[in-house]
């Protein structure tokens, strides 16, 4: 049965080229637009080297101090995540947590050269909490960190700039203007991915002053990676009792009296970020603000797809008029032609998807977004197969009602209602 | 005639109503590029009020992660970056602010002018920041350093925050605001034309300048120094300027960037929307047109009887064609009629005050434009065709 449904399908489509030209283009377009959105937010959400461990991590990525007349809202500063985030780490539950700086935007001269890179301070934990790749060197230890030496890991790109791509590893170099020793250099990593990128990654103790190890708010995050997805809620609950326990040692209780600092996975930070009610299901609601831009774009091609099979139906009359007059009912040529819209925006997905490749092929290799790799894997095309059988299943269902309903007698003598 | 088109359109209604549904979120979409577009296009035409050219940007980081607390001997460090920086041979001139020109960062303030509150944005700087930036003055004065003694705060405004605050009135003298607790009265001591410091593409706000002299020991030090030099300065000297700010200040951080860097990068920041927007809905609009053309090429084959026997019946090939796009335009009519309807709503969400109401108003004729002529393209072809249908074919056809 399926396979005389996909031949008739192979057929119609060959029959009107132009028609099944118009409809392969819309789908294929469609698609290729979903596609790079989702290839893009699948870039900055899910976990990828060196960010392996990423669905089991959480972060704190924003505090908040609020006070009667006064609120301040912004990345946690390393004072507060030293003193109340990082004892976290003897739970059991917890398997490491690591406080990294955000990326800073430095400019470094060498040789005359004038070299813009993004700088980062870390812990040693940092290392073992990511998966990075090698290509020389190692990453820092417990006791660089303890001795403040100054030693820097860097990434392919800046290994390029600094050195012109030779050997970096015990090579020094001017960062900020000041002299780091290379000890390794790693794979790049997107910059998008906001929790592990950089150019440059340098031990925290390397700070120009200790004025950080004070502060609240400003410049940090708190990464906690948990044994299991499964110790999301306690980690939480514990992180709020620890943010309460700050509450009553802050260090202006003249302007601030509740803090807040949640532990979140990244889409929960992000979606929280958007505002709305506090404590309220973010994750949940962004999710269905994403899903509904999605249908809200698919609007007009679905529409546009309907039309055009609706006027294909037409041409089709004299077929279902027999099969009707032999006895098919309205359900067996719904089912019939669903699938030959399924088997047509498959195709159009087919074609979307190389198009998506193409598209997002030039805007790695355009540099717009440093070191972004966007690719299509297999969470992308699972996705991406949906959306074109959701597309398909939404554009074909009304056309194929429309042509079951046609009376077989004015089907076979090709009058339409 | 067009009682008949609307006739037969009516007819073939339910047809007809997805096209309508189709056509009608085509015009959406071109509006909100349409608008997008345009309202660059308006604040680009419009004077941006200062020169960036050949001026350095150097951001001051005072690696302390709140701005509201400072010590007096930082200000004293400001004071002297300033002064090392003047001494550099190759530099013009140096001023200082809290906002750099281009930086997405800005501050803001509110007053009460007649029962109406008015937010305007502002900067501090100083004495040495309107020549720097060649920013001109239509009335009043600018900033000297003798105003650090005024009893009052002393403030620059831009030509539209006079007029919003001060109508028709010589805005120079007048006050912003009434003094209050813990805080002198602001009282205009001059006009600019304009100062937009989020650059051209951005649009114009109401703004004003806060005098803050270099050293002042009752004000957080600024963030910025602005520093001017020639024309053809070669980039060596900005590592010797970096160089010589890190050794006044080593626990410091400066990052020195030319304003004609920070321009580029805030335009594209601003542009990408429009252009990614752009470029989809020129797919969107071609999917369409192909959609289209096949529909009416569909249904042109259909009624070929029809259309045969009004040339049967002495029809010109012209009253043909002009069946076949009529019907077409009148579709379009209807589905841009909706496309109004739902526009017309945004004026109450203050979507045309925010673009202007020229934009609002210009993006509204594009977009009708726009999805006018896709229809007449798409139906040109059509028509041609059903002129063709030889009479005789016509009623022999069954």
């Amino acid at each position: 049965m399926l396979r005389n449904y996909l031949i008739v399908a192979w057929k119609v489509l060959m029959r009107r080229k132009f028609f099944t030209f118009a409809s392969l283009f819309g789908v294929g377009v469609t698609l290729m637009v979903l596609l790079i959105a989702v290839a893009m937010l699948d870039h900055v959400f899910a976990a990828q080297e060196p960010e392996i461990h990423w669905d089991r991590t959480l972060g704190i990525y924003t505090i908040s101090l609020t006070g009667e007349r006064r609120a301040t809202n912004g990345p946690p500063g390393y004072g507060f995540l030293s003193r109340y985030i990082a004892p976290l780490a003897e739970l059991d539950s917890v398997e490491a947590v690591s406080l990294v700086s955000m990326p800073e935007t430095i400019v470094s001269y060498d040789r005359g050269r004038k070299i813009p890179s993004f700088l980062r301070h870390t812990d040693a934990e940092f290392w073992r909490l990511m998966s990075f790749q090698f290509l020389e060197g190692g990453p820092f230890s417990d006791l660089d960190l303890a001795h403040g030496n100054f030693v820097a890991v860097i990434n392919r790109s800046t290994r390029e700039r600094y050195f012109a791509g030779a050997s970096a590893a015990g090579q020094t170099m001017d960062v900020d203007g000041r002299s780091f020793r290379v000890i390794g250099v790693v794979e790049d990593v997107p910059i998008l991915r906001i929790s592990s990128a950089a150019d440059i990654w340098v031990p925290t103790t390397t700070f120009r002053n200790t004025h950080y190890q004070q502060d609240f708010t400003g410049g940090f995050l708190g990464l906690i990676l948990a044994r299991d997805r499964a110790d999301f809620p306690a980690i939480k609950a514990e992180v709020e009792a620890r943010a309460r326990q700050a509450e009553k040692n802050l260090p202006d209780p003249e302007y601030y009296q509740t803090l807040s600092a949640p532990a979140d996975t990244l889409f929960e930070s992000v979606a929280r970020g958007l505002g709305g009610d506090p404590g309220g299901a973010h994750a949940g609601r962004l999710r269905v603000i994403l899903l509904g831009l999605g249908l809200l774009f698919l609007i007009l091609p679905t529409v546009n797809l309907i039309n055009i099979n609706l006027s294909r139906i037409l041409e089709r009359a004299s077929e279902i008029g027999v099969r009707k007059a032999f006895g098919a009912s309205s359900w067996t040529l719904v089912g019939q032609f669903v699938v030959e819209n399924l088997v047509l925006t498959l195709l159009g997905g087919l074609l979307g998807l190389l198009l998506a490749k193409i598209a997002l092929a030039a805007v790695n290799s355009s540099g717009v977004i440093p070191y972004s790799h966007f690719t299509i894997n297999g969470r992308v095309f699972l996705y991406g197969l949906t959306m074109a059988l959701v597309f398909g299943v939404l554009s074909g269902v009304y056309p194929a009602w429309r042509m079951s309903r046609l009376h077989p007698v004015n089907a076979l003598n090709g009058r339409f209602s | 005639m067009i009682r008949h088109l609307l006739k037969l359109s009516w007819n073939r209604k339910r047809a007809n109503a997805l096209l309508i549904v189709e056509l009608f979120f085509s015009f959406l979409v071109v509006f909100g590029v349409a608008t997008l577009g345009l309202f660059f296009a308006a604040n680009y035409r419009r004077p941006l009020g200062f020169e960036w050219q050949d001026v350095w940007a150097v951001q001051v980081d005072m690696k302390r992660a709140r701005n509201d607390t400072f010590e007096a001997s930082q200000v004293e460090t400001f004071a002297q970056l300033v002064r090392e920086t003047r001494s550099l041979p190759g530099v013009a001139g140096v001023a200082v602010s809290m906002d750099a020109p281009f930086s997405f960062e800005s501050l803001s303030d509110n007053f009460e002018v007649e029962g109406r509150r008015i937010e305007a944005d502002f900067d501090e700087v100083d004495e040495q920041f309107a020549p720097l930036l060649g920013i001109s003055l239509v009335a009043g004065r600018w900033f000297q350093p003798a105003d650090a003694q005024l009893a009052y705060t002393a403030v620059v405004i831009n030509a539209q925050l006079a007029r919003e605050a001060f109508g028709d009135a010589d805005p120079v003298g007048g006050r912003l605001r009434e003094a209050r607790e813990g805080e002198a009265e602001m009282r205009v001591l001059g006009v600019v034309e304009d100062y937009r410091s989020g650059g051209e593409l951005a649009r114009p706000r109401l703004f004003f300048f806060r005098y803050h002299p270099v050293g002042d020991l009752g004000q957080r030090p600024p963030q910025w120094l602005l520093v001017k030099v020639a024309g053809n300065t070669p980039r060596a000297l900005e590592e010797q300027l970096s160089r010589r700010l890190q050794a006044v200040a080593p626990e410091w951080s400066f990052g020195i960037q030319p304003l004609a860097d920070l321009r580029e990068s805030n335009n594209r920041f601003r542009l990408v929307p429009l252009i990614v927007g752009g470029v989809i809905s020129f797919f969107l609009l071609l999917m369409v047109g192909l959609g289209l053309l096949g529909v009416l090429w569909q249904n042109v084959l259909r009624r070929t009887r029809e259309l045969g026997l009004r040339r049967a019946l002495g029809a010109p090939r012209s009253a043909v064609h002009g069946q076949v796009v009529g019907e077409q335009l009148l579709l379009t009519a209807f589905g841009v009629l909706l496309g109004l309807l739902v526009v017309a709503q945004l004026p109450l969400f203050g979507v045309s005050d925010f673009v202007g109401g020229g934009v609002f108003v210009s993006a509204i004729g594009v977009a009708v434009t726009a999805i006018f002529a896709l229809a007449a393209l798409c139906a040109l072809y059509p028509s041609v065709l059903a002129g063709r249908v030889p009479p005789a074919d016509a009623l022999r056809y069954e």
